[in-house]
Formats: C-alpha cells, structure tokens, sequence
C-alpha cells in the first residue's frame, strides 16, 4: 500500500486521468481509479468530494447532474477544456518526480 | 428501500452552505453510498453488512463535513465578498473621485452654502450625481445577491471611506504636533472637520444612501412584480 501522504499528492492526477476517458459520477471515480491502480489508490468520501469540490471551483471538472435509464440521479464530473489543458503539465510533473526517484533511490518498476 | 438521503443529511447535519448546495451535497454522498452498497450486496454480503460496510466508508462523518465546507465555502465565502462588497463599493468609489475630478478639470467651482467661517463648501454637481452612484453601487451588489445591509453599506461606501481618511488626520496631526512642537487651536480644527465632515461626509452620504434605498425599493418592486415571478 502507497503511503497516505503521498498519495494525497496523486489524488489531482489520479482523478483527472480517470475522467479523461469520460464522464463518471463520484461512485465510479472512485471505482475506477481503485480498479486501475489495482487498489493501491483508494479513495474515502472525505478525499474524493472535497477534491472534486476543489476541482470544480477551479474550473477543471464540471459536475452535471444527469438521471440513468433506471431514473436514478446522479452528479456527473466531466473533464472541462481548461482541466485538459492541466493535465499535461502535471503529467509532467509527476513523470519528472518519478525519473528523479528512480535516480536517486534506485526505483525501478516492479 | 433505505433512505440514503436521511441518512447522509442526520450525519451531515449542521453543514453551513446555501439550502440548495447543501442537498446537492446530501444527494451526491447518498447517492455514493447507495451504489456501495448495491456493491456489497451484490458479493453477497447482507444488507445489514452492506449498509454497514458503506457508512463506514465515509469515516468520521464531522472531517467529512469540515473538508467539504472547506472546499466549498472558503472560496464561496471570499468570492461572494468580492463580488457582493468589494467590487461595487470600489466601484462607487472610483466614479466618485473620477467624477469630482473631471468637474474640477471643466472648472466647475464648489458652492458655499452660508457665509461665515463654518460654512460647508458643497459641490453641487458632484452632489446630484451621487444618488445615481450608490443606487448603481446597490444594483450591482444586489446582482450579486448581496444582503440588504451589504448593498446598503456598499452604497454609501464613499462616504465611509472617506470618514475613514478623516478619522485617520486626527493621530497624523497630533504626531505632527508632537513632531514640530507647535500648539494648535482645538476650535480651528473642530471648526474645520465640522465644516468638511457635512460637505464631504454627511450630505454625499445622505445623498448617497438615497440613490442605494431607491435602488432596493426599485428591485425590491421589480422581483416581487408577477412578470419576475413567473420567468
């Protein structure tokens, strides 16, 4: 398990990379990025909502709420121009710190 | 059927934002924990699990609500001051002074409005145009869904500030004194704010403050019209 700390540096990318392939309500962010990290990454409500909160405030996801075909309602987070135009650099960022890492510490991938 | 929304909204409670965020909050979380359980259900867990499994998901429930409001509210708070306070009392501010300035520039001289020695100079012109300042204040602050204090207090905002300016000549004379060594006469000086708190402070306030009442009766009027209600 990835420790908490850093994970809480990775929940931006990690949320923003999952609704880069599309919408998604809070549920199935979540579920998605337990999935794809093979639940190294797992998000409680008290991380994932504040953080989608933030995001949208900043104007990089947007929340629509939308009713399924079993009439259920449902706020969907999609990924705004501006959140796109985010997420390369931070992309970057990371892939930055990770070549770092893995020079100084020697962190090779598994 | 288990009411996630009673649920989430009797653990939430307390949750200091506007009504309709709030439940906007309440159905998001509900709705998050309903599909968990759904989850749990569905590896074969009983609902008392499954319910049970997806409550404790959410943790301690008031950290919950701290970051929620924290990432909600502190933003909201600072940009509804902006844009409720700040913005239309600069505003007013601004096109006070830029108004004086383009009277004194076409040459336009203040009005006396009794001899003797305290008689309070008044910009007539300057003094007509500022009911229309503050009510244009009080619309934009009420745009902005500003209280009645708030767009109140932005109308006559000018006055205030400038209320402030003298209030604040009042400790820079004394140093001043104190710096210099010189004595000065205490009738003068209250002669003097007398004359310039009406000219400058009292009546563009009062003047000002009647522009921001008319403004709100005028909205107050427009938003309770049936036309308003019915769009």
């Amino acid at each position: 398990m990835i420790a908490p700390g850093i994970k809480r540096g990775t929940a931006e990318l990690a949320v923003l990379s999952v609704l880069e392939d599309g919408p998604l309500h809070g549920y199935e962010v979540a579920r998605h990025i337990e999935e794809q990290t093979h639940g190294s990454l797992r998000f409680t409500l008290a991380s994932l909502y504040p953080l989608l909160y933030r995001l949208e405030k900043r104007g990089w996801v947007r929340g629509v709420w939308e009713t399924s075909g079993t009439g259920r309602r449902r706020r969907c987070y999609r990924l705004t121009p501006a959140g796109k135009k985010k997420l390369a650099p931070i992309r970057a960022e990371w892939s930055e710190l990770f070549r770092a890492l893995k020079r100084l510490a020697k962190v090779s991938h598994a | 059927m288990r009411d996630w929304e009673a649920l989430v909204k009797q653990r939430l409670a307390g949750l200091a934002l506007e009504p309709e965020e709030s439940a906007e909050v309440i159905a998001e979380v509900a709705a998050h924990l309903e599909d968990t359980c759904e989850e749990m259900l569905r590896q074969g867990m009983t609902e008392e699990e499954a319910v049970g499994r997806a409550l404790a998901q959410a943790g301690d429930w008031r950290v919950l609500r701290h970051k929620i409001l924290a990432a909600k509210r502190k933003e909201q708070v600072m940009q509804k001051r902006v844009r409720q306070l700040w913005i239309p009392g600069f505003l007013s501010l601004i096109l006070c002074l830029l108004f004086q300035a383009a009277l004194q520039r076409l040459g336009l001289q203040p009005r006396i409005v009794w001899s003797g020695s305290s008689s309070p100079i008044l910009y007539t012109p300057w003094l007509a145009a500022l009911p229309f300042i503050g009510a244009l204040a009080a619309y934009v602050s009420s745009r902005a869904g500003g209280s009645r204090a708030t767009v109140l207090f932005v109308s006559v905002f000018p006055a205030l500030a400038l209320t402030g300016a003298f209030l604040l000549m009042f400790p820079i004379g004394l140093a001043i004194q104190g710096i210099t060594g010189s004595q000065g006469d205490f009738s003068i000086v209250a002669t003097v704010l007398l004359r310039d708190g009406i000219g400058w402070i009292l009546v563009p306030g009062a003047a000002l403050l009647t522009g921001g009442l008319l403004a709100q009766i005028l909205n107050r009027t427009r938003s309770s019209s049936p036309q308003t209600a019915i769009g």
